[in-house]
């Protein structure tokens, strides 16, 4: 095979050594800024998803002062519920230890609640504690927890996979010729659509169309004012925005 | 208008480049055809893995590619002196990438469950009792042995918290302790410590764990299965073999021979050849696979993955300072070979492993986050 002389080779040994040198140096400099590119590419990625790797929210129906109906808390697959600010899910709530239960979610079934000895744990109105163990409930979209005395009901992204509530599918209306609707007076003991909820729930049967409708300044204008609602309901509160009011006081 | 290269390409580009280079440059001094064939084979090989496995089995390229570098770079230091051991290296090396593939696809197969735990934890004190049994075993397990107590670990602390999962972790130690295998003992309860601490979070079960493995370490020394930690000759042989090159390595080609240096261990031969600053900036390349290894144990959704990922990055990395602060003399520990540095098979093999289980895992978590972006397009 082909080889060279000893005097070039020496000069190429030579040579060899200091860039081989410098060839590691730009390896561990290449190296450093994939790294950083991967996690650069990570963070925009997940900026755009910011529910990636939760599998829903628990929404507050019950809890107390430090913590208002309507806050809202992402759920991770598994993780521990408390008092604790290190736990996963932080409920401040009388009756709530400081690790109360661990949760975990198993595709295909719910979300399957452990709780730890000798804390009160109910879902849907099933206490956990003395439930068999092969008819422990699991919690499915819309299940409600009750732990101490905060009620947390359970709003899934897979919704429609994990539910135990019937969804009923209505056939679309066949299409009518377009006639102007029929004026509708307004009397006081009908039902005030401005006084039912306003987020519409699956489970209830009140679509986020029929919301909507319900605020149309068509149908507000012949409402008296007196029969207006006076208060509409609180926004709704993500867990974090309270935890950043905590910090900056 | 000319597109800006990748950092990945450049990466690899560079690696492929070195590679072919370092091997070449020996084979001009005689033409040796073995050394032609090798700077073929394992550039071609080099490259070939960071395409076809990688793209097959979504491995975690910059894991992957790191640890082909490294697995290279044992093969350049057995090159210049003698090219047989080199190509056995590359065979070695090449059961080690099927290692790794294994490792990734195995995450895939198990599950946090009674099962999985009670598997590994048998077959890893087997394997400890095996060599303790077994005293002139010609293949030291004690590397996959580890590993396999790190999945035992992260199954049993997923299913059944923080106390079930420490008593594994406890008789590995004592059975490395009577061995006499210091290192791999302290690696592994610290391991277990630190998992403990970060995935179950109970102060009270990480001191009863500490006092425990005090406790043993204590009791080893009183029964005199320590070693007594005194700086011998070979940590001054290890100290001067290391820096007798200078910085860029010396004229002279050195065949390495002494028996007092561990025989596994290629970096003393590497820096003879290459000199300390080739050696220290490949080594300076573990940095980025233990913070690759970090951030796919972050970013993973399960706890049995993040715990597995960080028990797998902990074996790994506890071992580097230890190794490399007893080859420089600071510590007076036993000298080890350095991880993917060594042309000991079960180490290279079980090493392999552990980072296949981290391109696993961070397969997974890529997985994961396209269901999520799919979920997200769909509520849009």
């Amino acid at each position: 095979m082909f080889s060279v002389s000893p005097e070039i080779y020496k000069v190429i040994t030579q040579a060899s050594r200091y860039l081989f040198a410098f060839f590691a140096l730009m390896l561990l400099l290449f190296a450093l800024s994939w790294l950083y590119d991967e996690r650069r590419k990570r963070r925009e990625r997940l900026r755009y998803l910011p529910e990636a790797g939760n599998i829903g929210e628990m929404v507050v129906i019950s809890g107390s002062d430090q913590l208002p109906v309507d806050t809202w808390f992402p759920i991770p697959r598994e993780g521990i519920l408390g008092s604790l600010r290190s736990c996963d899910l932080v409920v401040p709530c009388p009756g709530v230890h400081a690790r109360h239960l661990a949760f975990s979610w198993q595709d295909g079934t719910g979300l399957i609640i452990k709780p730890f000895p000798g804390c009160e744990t109910f879902v849907d109105g099933v206490s956990l504690i003395t439930a068999v163990k092969s008819e422990m409930p699991v919690m499915v979209h819309g299940s409600c927890l009750q732990v101490g005395s905060a009620v947390l009901r359970l709003q899934l992204l897979s919704a429609l996979e994990h539910t135990n509530r019937p969804f009923t599918v209505t056939a679309p209306e066949p299409f009518l010729p377009f006639t102007d609707p029929p004026a509708q007076e307004y009397r006081p003991d009908q039902p005030n659509p401005m006084n039912q909820p306003l987020i519409g729930n699956p489970a209830d049967g009140l679509s986020q169309q029929e919301s909507q409708n319900a605020l149309d300044p068509a149908v507000v204008s012949v409402i008296p004012e007196e029969h207006l609602p006076v208060q509409q309901t609180a926004p709704r509160r993500k867990r974090a925005d309270r935890w950043k009011e905590d910090f900056s006081e | 208008m000319s597109k800006k290269s990748s950092p990945r390409f450049r990466f690899v580009f560079a690696a492929a480049l070195l590679v072919l280079l370092a091997l070449l440059v020996p084979a001009l001094r005689e033409g040796d055809q073995r050394l032609y064939l090798l700077a073929a084979g394992v550039t071609g090989a080099m490259l070939l893995c960071m395409i076809i496995p990688a793209r097959l089995f979504s491995l975690d390229r910059l894991i992957l590619s790191i640890a082909l570098y490294l697995g290279a770079v044992g093969i350049i230091s057995l090159a210049t002196t003698n090219p047989d051991a080199a190509l056995m290296q590359l065979l070695r090396c090449s059961a080690g990438v099927v290692a790794l593939i294994i490792g990734a696809m195995v995450i895939r197969i198990i599950s946090p469950s009674m099962l999985t735990a009670g598997i590994s934890s048998f077959l890893g004190l087997l394997l400890l009792a095996g060599s303790l049994l077994v005293q002139d075993l010609p293949f030291p397990f004690t590397e996959a042995a580890l590993i396999l107590m790190v999945i035992s670990f992260s199954s049993l602390l997923s299913c059944y918290g923080g106390a079930a999962a420490l008593l594994p972790g406890i008789i590995g130690t004592v059975l490395l302790l009577l061995q006499g295998m210091t290192v791999e003992a302290s690696v592994l309860a610290l391991t277990v410590l630190l998992l403990l601490w970060a995935a179950d979070g109970k102060i009270g079960l990480v001191l009863a764990a500490l006092a425990v493995f005090a406790a043993i370490f204590f009791g080893a020394a009183h029964f005199g299965y320590l070693p007594a930690f005194i700086p011998g000759e070979e940590h001054a042989l290890s100290l001067s073999t290391l820096v007798s090159s200078g910085l860029f390595g010396s004229e002279t080609v050195t065949d390495l021979q002494n028996s007092a240096l561990p025989a596994s261990s290629l970096v003393y031969l590497l820096s003879e050849n290459y000199g300390l600053v080739f050696t220290g900036l490949t080594l300076f390349l573990y940095l980025p696979l233990m913070l690759r290894g970090t951030s796919v144990a972050g970013s993973a959704r399960a706890r049995f993955h993040a715990v597995l990922a960080l028990g797998c990055v902990l074996i790994f990395s506890l071992r580097i300072p230890a190794s490399l602060l007893s080859a420089f003399g600071v510590l007076p520990l036993p000298l080890n070979p350095l991880p993917l540095l060594t042309d000991s098979l079960p180490d290279l093999a079980a090493q392999m492993l552990t980072l296949g289980l981290l391109c696993g895992i961070s397969s997974v978590n890529e997985t994961n986050l396209a269901e999520d972006a799919h979920l997200a397009m769909l509520a849009k």
